[in-house]
This record gives structure tokens, sequence and C-alpha cells, in this order.
């Protein structure tokens, strides 16, 4: 089965919607109320987005069959372990990131979890939408040290080069706080760690701690003082600025009060550094994920394996070449069969993740079982840059086992239904046409 | 053209040349030129693909036209694109019918002249630009420059987000709570580090694992062409291993090295030796023939900064039995190892223990000469230089008092001095109160007026006035649309623009005494800051990121390939481009030499990697490259001829889109989606990467941007993708000729460079555009045309002087002035090169 990507497989698959009298009933409804029956003790309430770059080649993706009897296809077989809390999804289109404009690359991956065209711009002028994480680490903010962590793996130091006129905010980072706030990644283990658990300085006495911490709190506060009286001063854009600056002062200050409060000890050593070897760095950083989730330092979290549009060349499986171009392959076997092998090296990866969740209890049951993940990428073929029939899964919840074909719609109605499975009541989210459709 | 025809036949009597009638016409024609005789133009040869219907380029001429004469003003970007493409040929495409070289030129002239005619009466205004937060380079030099502490604080702030092209731009830097909290981080770090000494640090040991070669390193690959000539210190061979440590701070450190391969039996002793930044630093003698597994270890003392450590075998081909015919042949006695078969006596145990456990004990003979090394761990620091330095303690002290001698008044003085320095203006008696209580507050929990000092100085480096360059609007009630920025206000833009610092003593006297603005006391500054050491900020920040080498650091060649490519050539590749720039700067030569120069900056590492002998050591020296078949100029540079390539071939489209971009200012449109990449299996075999590109010319569509992108790349085809020169690519001989669609043909990079060098004024425009973005941290507007123009057409009677360049944005409306408020909106559209 070819899975090129063509107006004429629109239509195929359009004719597929309405020949699928077979499918049963959306099976994630039902894991709504699944969730909801009185007879399921712990929520979910961990959502995780685990991205990977430049699509996927779908014919090794995207199973044969539809319904619970799937069989694991090339690339997710090292998955098949979780078979019961993973449910496969096909169908789905970044539609937002189909009408804008620029990069190809950009405009995927600027639009992917928010359904918010970005703005076609290279300088400061960055535009697009809240994306659907940030809309869970908003709820909870209030019970976390640190409402949602971004990680990467690619380090996005490059200066100049970003796709074909867009931004570099729309490749590098997956989770927008707002239509303007892009949140980088962090690539450091080491500074993800102090994140989580501060900079923990063996050589201080708890009294000097107190003292210093006192001292901080006093500098925070004869700043807000200064920044405030440059308000008054300033015209509007400066305004602006201060205005930024004084929010995230008292955002350090919640974080100083909460850290007093909370005397949680780190489960893992602290990272000296950015490990060598491409596996080991994303073990690492998957690690401090688990520890965060499981002691609940933070509950919303995005990684991205690489930038949208990575160069990274994978020597630890025998590939020399850089990743984004081996994707314009062409329709050539040799060059299909080694992106197929670093796509199968980034779900075992991940396969990794979820076998840490789910041997980690949490109250009632695992991590697993109270996490929301999604794994995917916003493009599927990477040759022809198409949003079309994303490669996606979701892993985790209580409920999994499918492959489910829906009739084309917006991705942003599964994250409807995501938010909604997660406890955060959600009508409509970025270009969302409704709940997620998998119907007759 | 009817109208010459007609012309001829009304002058039959006159007998004149016909070149001179052809001139005599095409000068009538061209006075004659007018927006019709355009319009006439775009509806014969451009409507056809750039309609509303078939928007080729994303250029709809027919709406354009459709404006009438307003268009050339209203949409003068998309006229300024078509200008561009007649230029160079490009358009119409080569499969359309081609109008004259005179039409052309008749349109393109009264465009140029209709432009001209626009921007003179453009009045030039001095923009605004918000408050300026500095970024993490700004940073870390400013904390230098202040405190004297040098540790890379900004290491881990999240990356500056960039806006064109550079990471200083003034809309584009944000604030967040992450970024925040590393400020408060980084200012107490720094502040004890200067007041208190550094931190005490916990040992620690980072690894370091090392390719392997095996392939590269038997065989007669790894033998020198000549074993009584080779490199002796083993640095640039293929045995040794290079990795780039930083050190947090200066004290002693461990660095252990752990070996592997062979050495033929009855050889003389192995050499491994620990060189520093190619300064032999340690000197070890392993006996072995079967190096794995053998370890040897050392303490150095090392100052803090990033070193380069290189483990290397000395005197390698020395000492080898005498059947290598090699220098200092063995005098060993030949024979086999072990005596005893079977049974190891005690002399055979004795010669285990000494030369390898995992000797062969089938009692062959080694013949390999494979030695290299496994890993290099480096652990540390030990026995830390602890003490504040002096020079730092008596720059804060402004009172003249040494620790614990200070009395109450000293606290003022200092707190007041300090700020001053930091705020880049005297600081306010309100704001000095402020801090003043913090110090009283420390003092009240029992701690030490130092202590008090220290919370005061943490909290003025984390107030807005110090993390952002903030310039005060004024009142202006006489009908002036701008005013001149206050001289501290000044001070700080020169000073960040030129050192990407704060301004130093010498700036603020002269702020404060009112002199700054003289033009005379100006030029002054300027040169005295371009040659000042700290200049090295526009080569780093400015240069690295307009010409993108700062990308050398993460560019990954394929091992395979490459094998010569690793951190000490990656090092040295870098430092030549910056060394080059750095000479341009300091000794103010002509920003032409970026183009084309007859000399560069080479290490013995460089030297050896580009074919060049007799130099010799790790300092960078200038060398004269005339004569050389590789030359000067930025593209000879290895560093970016790397850059410039993929990991496992060199791309002739991505070198000429950088050419493009960086050089000559005209930077391609993006490419079509769906664009398929080279089959790259059969390239150097059954097809060369040439042959392959040629289906960019097949194409038509495609033809439009590649037969300019191309040909540039074609003519760098001497250098591979680590800028090592090459005569094949494969199995095929390398072929640098290239034809321009202007219809002039090259072959090779020095024809190359001297087209370039023709086409100067592209590449003037272009770095002054830049400069003038980065200095004044803002896009460019409409109204800065007139002001870039000014600084451009300065140019050629200075030589093209750089301190010529730096003088004309300095001495420029929108440096020296600001505009008020209402007259703008402080978000600026952006304007430059559209893609």
């Amino acid at each position: 089965m070819t899975l090129i990507i063509t107006d004429k497989h629109m239509s195929r698959r359009t004719l597929l919607r309405g020949t699928s009298a077979a499918i049963a009933l959306p099976m994630l409804d039902a894991m709504q109320s699944a969730v909801a029956s009185p007879g399921n003790s712990s929520p979910v309430n961990r959502v995780a987005v685990v991205y990977v770059p430049n699509g996927i080649v779908m014919k090794s993706w995207t199973p044969v069959q539809t319904g619970p009897e799937f069989v694991f296809p090339r690339i997710l077989k090292s998955l098949e372990p979780f078979r019961d809390s993973i449910t496969v999804i096909s169908g789905l289109n970044n539609t937002a990131g189909n009408k804008a404009k620029g990069g190809g690359h950009a405009k995927a991956s600027g639009s992917f979890l928010s359904g918010m065209s970005p703005k076609f711009t290279a300088g400061a002028d960055v535009r697009a939408g809240i994306t659907f994480d940030q809309v869970a680490a908003v709820k909870w903010a209030p019970d976390t040290r640190v409402p949602s962590l971004q990680l990467g793996l690619e380090d996005s130091r490059m200066v100049g080069n970003c796709d074909s006129g867009s931004s570099c905010a729309y490749t590098n980072c997956i989770s927008w706080k707002d239509a303007e706030t892009p949140l980088g990644v962090d690539v450091n283990p080491r500074s993800v760690f102090e994140r989580l658990f501060g900079k923990v300085d063996p050589g201080l006495s708890p009294e000097t701690r107190a003292r210093r911490a006192l001292y901080r709190r006093s500098i925070l506060d004869v700043t807000q003082e200064s920044t405030r009286q440059l308000v008054r001063e300033l015209g509007a854009a400066d305004r602006r600025k201060m205005d930024e600056y004084l929010t995230s002062i008292r955002e350090v200050e919640k974080r100083i009060k909460h850290a007093e409060q909370d005397d949680r000890v780190p489960t893992i050593d602290k990272p000296s550094g950015i490990p060598f070897e491409f596996p080991e760095y994303a073990k690492l950083m998957l690690d401090l994920l688990v520890v965060a989730f499981q002691s609940d330092l933070s509950r919303v979290s995005s990684i991205m394996f690489g930038r949208e549009g990575s160069v990274r060349t994978y020597p630890e499986i025998g590939i020399a070449d850089p990743h984004h171009p081996l994707t314009h392959h062409r329709g050539h076997p040799d060059f299909i069969e080694r992106v197929t092998k670093i796509n199968c090296l980034h779900a075992e990866l991940f396969a990794y993740f979820l076998g840490r969740l789910k041997s980690t209890q949490d109250g009632a049951g695992t991590l697993l079982e109270q996490s929301a993940i999604l794994y995917g990428s916003a493009l599927s073929d990477g040759n022809s840059h198409s949003g079309n029939d994303l490669p996606l899964l979701m892993a985790g919840g209580h409920r999994g086992g499918q492959h489910l074909q829906v009739s084309e719609q917006p991705v942003t109605n599964l994250y409807v239904d995501l938010l909604n499975r997660v406890g955060i009541p959600t009508e409509s989210f970025g270009d969302s046409t409704g709940q997620l459709d998998t119907g007759t | 053209m009817k109208r010459s025809q007609r012309t001829i036949a009304f002058m039959p009597k006159f007998r004149l040349h016909y070149s001179v009638i052809m001139v005599i016409l095409v000068a009538a024609t061209l006075c004659r030129a007018d927006e019709h005789t355009v319009f006439r133009f775009v509806r014969k040869h451009c409507v056809r693909c750039h309609n509303d219907s078939k928007t080729s380029g994303d250029l709809d001429l027919r709406a354009l036209q459709a404006n009438g004469g307003r268009t050339f003003d209203e949409s003068r970007e998309a006229w300024e694109r078509v200008i561009a493409k007649l230029k160079t040929g490009e358009m119409p495409p080569s499969d359309e019918p081609r109008p004259s070289a005179e039409t052309v030129v008749g349109v393109t002239d009264w465009l140029e002249a209709d432009f001209m005619r626009q921007d003179r009466m453009i009045q030039p205004q001095a923009g605004r630009v918000s408050a300026r937060r500095l970024n993490r380079t700004e940073y870390s030099n400013t904390i230098r420059d202040l405190l004297g502490v040098d540790i890379r604080l900004s290491a881990d702030f999240p990356p500056d987000q960039t806006a064109f092209g550079f990471d200083n731009v003034s809309d584009a830097l944000r604030m967040s709570a992450v970024l925040t909290e590393k400020y408060l981080d980084a200012a107490e770090r720094a502040v004890r580090t200067a007041m208190f000494g550094p931190e005490k640090l916990q040992p620690s040991v980072t690894h370091y694992p090392l390719p392997v070669r095996i392939n590269l390193m038997r065989g007669t690959k790894s033998k020198p062409k000549d074993p009584f000539n080779y490199d002796l210190t083993g640095l640039s061979m293929v045995h040794a291993a290079h990795v780039a440590h930083y050190f947090p701070v200066e004290g002693e450190y461990s660095v252990r090295i752990v070996l592997n391969g062979h050495r033929p039996t009855q050889s003389e002793p192995a050499h491994p030796a620990l060189f520093i930044d190619g300064v032999l630093a340690r000197e070890f003698k392993v006996d072995a023939t079967d190096l794995e597994g053998q370890i040897v270890e050392t303490r150095v003392q090392v100052k803090s900064g990033e070193r380069l450590l290189s483990a290397t075998y000395l005197k390698m081909f020395h000492g080898l039995p005498p059947e290598y015919q090699g220098p200092e042949p063995s005098s060993r006695p030949p024979g086999p190892l072990l005596t005893g078969g079977d049974q190891l006596n005690q002399q055979d145990i004795e010669i285990l223990r000494r030369l390898g456990t995992k000797i062969k004990t089938d009692m062959s003979v080694e013949t390999r000469i494979d030695n290299r090394f496994e890993s290099i761990d480096v652990g540390g620091p030990f026995a830390q230089q602890m003490p504040p330095s002096p020079a730092n303690l008596s720059k804060l002290y402004a009172c003249g008092h040494g620790t614990a001698e200070h009395t109450d008044e000293c606290v003022r003085t200092i707190l007041t001095n300090f700020a001053g320095r930091a705020f880049r203006r005297p600081a306010t008696t309100q704001e000095i109160e402020r801090f003043l209580g913090l110090v009283t507050l420390v003092q009240a929990e029992g701690d030490s007026l130092e202590e008090g000092i220290a919370t005061a100085l943490q909290a003025i480096l984390v107030s807005p006035s110090f993390l952002f360059r903030i310039e005060h609007d004024h009142n202006l009630d006489d009908g002036k649309t701008c005013f001149p920025v206050t001289d501290y206000e000044f001070a700080s833009r020169l000073s960040y623009f030129i050192w990407s610092s704060t301004p130093d003593c010498n700036l603020l006297q002269q702020a404060r005494e009112g002199s700054l603005r003289h033009p005379d006391v100006l030029a002054g500054q300027v040169h005295r800051m371009l040659r000042d050491e700290r200049s090295r900020a526009l080569v780093e920040n400015f240069a690295g990121q307009w010409l993108q080498f700062r990308n050398i650091d993460v560019i990954r060649p394929d091992v395979e390939r490459f094998p010569e490519f690793e951190d000490s050539l990656r090092r040295s590749m870098k430092r030549e481009t910056e060394r080059f720039i750095e000479e341009i700067i300091r000794e103010d030569h002509s920003v032409l030499e970026v183009l084309d120069a007859d000399y560069t900056f080479l290490d013995e590492r460089l030297a050896r990697f580009y074919g060049l002998d007799g130099i010799e050591g790790p300092e960078f020296r200038r060398v004269d490259m005339s004569g050389t078949r590789r030359g000067g100029g930025v593209l000879s540079h290895a560093s970016v001829l790397a850059l410039t390539s993929y990991s496992t071939r060199t791309s002739p489209v991505v070198r000429g889109k950088w050419i493009l971009e960086n050089l000559l200012n005209a930077p391609p449109p993006t490419p079509p989606p769906s664009v398929p990449a080279l089959d790259e299996s059969k390239i150097g075999e059954s097809v060369s990467l040439r042959q392959e590109m040629e289906q960019h010319r097949q194409n038509v569509a495609c033809a439009a941007c590649h037969s300019r992108m191309d040909p540039l790349g074609f003519g760098l085809e001497n250098f591979n993708a680590i800028g090592a020169w090459r005569e094949l690519d494969g199995t095929d001989p390398v072929d640098t000729s290239g034809l321009l669609p202007s219809g002039r043909s090259f072959r090779g990079h020095q024809e190359l460079k001297q087209i370039l060098m023709d086409d100067r004024n592209a590449f003037v425009r272009g770095l002054t555009e830049k400069l003038f973005i980065y200095a004044l941290g803002r896009g460019l507007e409409r109204y800065d045309r007139p002001t870039l123009a000014a600084i451009t057409d300065a140019l050629p009677a200075a030589d093209y002087r750089f301190s010529k360049l730096v003088l004309g944005i300095v001495g420029s409306l929108p440096f020296q002035m600001r505009s008020i408020s209402q007259q703008h909106t402080d978000a600026s559209p952006t304007e430059g090169n559209e893609p």
C-alpha cells in the first residue's frame, strides 16, 4: 500500500469514510466515561507530548488493520508490549499548518499543538497560538513547582538558518504559552535537574540557606519597586517590556515560596552535562521527566527528540547522513530504509519511556495509567512536507489497544478530547470543528 | 523596432555609420522611456506568468499595473525584485522570447531613476528602539568588565531569539521567569566570586570517549609518505585525539588517558604525550606491544577557560624494528617473547607483566602500527585557586579601603560607584537609598557588612536599569520630530555596538563632560575602540552571525569520509576566519578583503591541512597566500567551505545561496515544496554531482533561481566538504566552470572572486545594512534608505576602510537621535530582504 499523499489519495479516504459503517462507536468517548465512572480511582493528570521531527515513513507506521486486533508495523514494533495502553490514530490533519504561509517545516511544527496558523516572519513579531499542553499547565500550575517542562535534544543555537524565511521560534519549540510567547526548550539535563530541585548547595547550613532565601526575596522586592517606577516614566513599548519583567519576577517569587515549603529530595543523581551518545542523552532526559511526574514537581511536559528540520546524524545506528535531507528521498528505497531506521530508534526510546512510567507506582496505579501521552510528528510524509494523516499515537490513561482510523478532520479535535479526558472541560480549541469524530 | 526602421527610412541621404545610428536611436529610446514603456514591457514579457491566476514567484504584475504610476512607490519592493531579476538575466526565463538588451536596460534604468527620485523625497528619520535587554554575550562581557569575573555565567541561559539574522535585536529579546531566575543565580555567583573568591567546586570527572578509526590507521594510508620527515609531535596525525574541555576555575586537574592499538614487537617503547592548547604538557613512556587498556595519568595546573587537550604519540615512526627501514631503528633483539611453551616460566611472567597482559601467547610477532587512544578523562578541580583577585577587589572598593576596614560612608561610596557603572549613568539618591536598605537588612540578620554589600550588588545586577538599555523620551514642543539621545545613552550605544559591553571609564568620563558628540572626539573614540582588544566582539558577534561561521561549532562531518576532521582542526578553522576579520577591523583594512585577499592566518595544524609547508607551532600568524592555489578571502577559508556543506558531500546550492545571501545581498526566494533530494548513491560512480545538478537547469521553474545559485557553488568545487583542496570528486575530475545568467562565464574560485569584486556595490550595500541593524538593534525602514545610501556612498573615497563604515553609522541620524513616540508605532514593520 503506497502512501504518497496526493489528491487522489484524499478522495480514497473520503470514500473510506462512506464505507466505514463497520467501525464501532468511538472508543475515546467510552474511555472518557470510564474515567468519570466511580470504579476508577486515579485520575489522569499528567500530560506529555513526545515529538519527533521530519515526519515518519508512513508505510511502516500505519497499521493495516483498524480496531483492536491490529498488527504492529515495523516502526511501532517496539511498542507492542504496551498494546493495551496505546491507541494509534490515523486520519487527522494539521489544517492550521496546511493553510499557513512559510517554510514547510516551520508552519507544521509552529501550528502542531495549537491549531493556529503561524505568522510568516523571520523577525521578532512571531505569532501562533497557545498550545493545548499549556492549557493544562495553567490549570494545574497552583499545585506544581514547575508548571511545565519543555525539553529538547538538539541545541538550537544555530543563527541565521531556520526554514525558508520562517522564524526559528516555529521550528525549535512546540509549546506556546500564548500567541506571542514561544517556550524555548532546555537541552541540558543538569539545568533541567536544577529547575526541578533547585541549586542544592551541599555546603550551606539550613539557617544560611534560609537567610539567603530571605535576601533573594528582598532583592526581588527592591527590583519590583525600581521596575514599577520605570514603568511610569517610559513609552509604550518599553512599558510592555517592564511589565514582562514584573510578571517574571512575580513568578519567581512564587517559586521561591513553593520551594521553601517543600523539601523533596531528588531521586536521581545530578547529571553533569549532556551525554555523548544520543540514546543515552534521550534516556537521561526521559528519566528526568519520569522523576518530575513521579514527584509531582511538574505535570505537563513536551520533549522534542530533535528540532523540526533536524539535521542530526545517527552514527550509533550506522547513519552518517543528516536526517532532514534523507527524508527528501524521492522514493529511493535506500534512503527510505535509512529514515525508517531513525524512526524505529525514536520509537524504541519512546518505548523505554513507557516502560519507566509503567514500572513506577503512584497511588493506586502506575504512572502510565495517570498520564495522557501524545507521540508523533507535525508532518507525515517528510518528502512532500505533507501535514495530512499525521502519524500520531496516544499512550497511557486507562484504555488503549486499538488502531483508530478517523475521518479527515483537524488534529485539534483530538486535543479537545484529550483535554476533556484529563478533566479540563473543553468545547473547542484552536481550529477544532467539534469533538473527535471517529464515526460512521 | 518599428520606430527605428521608420526613422532609417526617413534618413536615406545621411550616410551615417549604422552603429552611430543605433546609438542615437537607443539614446532616443531611453530618453523617451517612461512608465508606459515599462508597462508595455511588462505586458509583453511578464504578465503571462505573473498575473492573478498564475502568480509565479508570488508576483502578480497585472494587478500592480492596474494602480498606474503610483505602483512604483506603493509596491516598491516588488519592483525592486523586478529590476534584480532583469539585470541578472534570470528573467524572462531562457525558454521565453528574449527582449533586446537595450529594451531591458531602458526599463531598469527608468525604474532605478524613479526609485532615486522617490528616495530623494523621503525624509530620513531617526526611528525608535525600545528598551534593549542585554543578550547572553553582552551580559557576560558586561559582568567581565564590571567585576573582572569571567566564568561563563550565561552558558545556561535560554538562547536569545534572533531577528534579521542577529541576536541583539531589541524587539526579539524577551524576558521570562526562567531567565529571571537565571539572572538572580548569575548575579549571586558573579558577586560572590568577585568579593569572596571563586566558589568551591566539587571535583567531578568528564569522560570523553574517542572516535575509533581503525581502518584508517592500518595499512599504507596511515604511514607517512617520507618516514624520515613527518610530524614528530603527532598532533596532525590520524592516531591522535583531541577534545575541547572547559575548565571552570584555575586549579589542578587530573588527565587520564586510556590507550589502545598495537606497536610492533621489538620496537622501542611508545611515547604517548599530552598537549594543552598545542603545547606539550607531559610525556609518558609505555613499553608494550598490545596497548589496549594501558593507562597514563598526570596532574596539570590549568587556568580557567576552554582548552584543547590533545593526546598524541611522539615520534611514532622512530624506534621501529629494522625491517621497517625507518629512523632510529630499534636495537632490541628480535625473537619470540615467551619461552616456556604451555607452561609459563618466571621469565615469561615478567615479560607479560612488562609488555601488556593481552600479549599474543602463540608466539607470533606483532607487526601492526595502529596505536590510538580509547578515551580521555578530565577530573578536578583539585587545589583550586581560592582567594578573590586583588585587582577585582580594588575595582569594587571605590572607597579605597580593604576588606573588613570599611566605614559606613564606604558603603554609600561603593554602591554609588558601582550603580553608576552598572546603570551606565549616575544613580539617583532614591535608587541608592533602596540598595542601602538591603545592607541594613542583612546586617540586622547578623551577617557581616561585606555580606550586606554583596546583597546590594546583586540587587543592582538584577535591576531593570542594568539588564535593559533604557533610553528616556523628552517632551518636545517646538515642532521637532526627533531629539538627540543623552550623552550617557550615546556612550552605551557606542560601546555595545563596538564591544558588546558596557562603556569604560574613558567613555563615561567624556559623557559626563559632554564632549563625546564632538566629531573629532567621536572619531578619536571610534578609532580607539576599534583598536582595543574588546572589538573582538565585532568579530565573534557581528561577523560570526553575518557570515554564520558560529555554525562551525555544530557541524558533524562524516567520520568515515573525513577522518582528519576533529576538534583541533575545527578550532583552527574557526580561528583563521576570526583572526582574519579581526585584522580587517583592528588594522582598518578595506572591507573588500573579505571577498578576496592575498593573505590569511594559519597555525601549523591548518597549514598542514592546506598543504603548506614551513609553518610550525600552534600560534596563528599572517601568511602570504599570493601565488598559492588557494588564495585568500573568506571563500577560501575551510570554515566557510565546511559549514556550507553537508556531512557527506559538498553542496554547490548551499554555497551559492550563502554567497547570494551574505556577500551579494540578494537572498534567493524560498524553494517550492516537495523538492526531491539527489540520488546520493549514484554520485561519484555513474554520475557526477555536477551532472545531477544539471536537472536544475532543465526544469524552467527551477532554473529561475538555480541558474544564479549553482554556478557560484560550482566555482568552489575544488574544495571538498571540509574545505580541503581536491582535483577529483570520487572518480570524476572536478569541473569548476560556471555560466551566470548574465552570460558571463568563469572557471575556478579565483575568477569567481573577481566577479564578486566587480559587483562590490552589492556587497558594500549588504554589509552596511547588516551592520546598521546590528548597531541599532532594529530592522530597516523605508526612511532609512537615504541614511544608508549616504554611508555607502562615502566608502569608495575612503578605500572602503572599515572605520569609515563605522563612523558613518555612528554619525548618522538614527544612531545619534531618537524619534518622538507619536510619530511611530513601536512595532516596526520589517524591510530589508524579503525572502
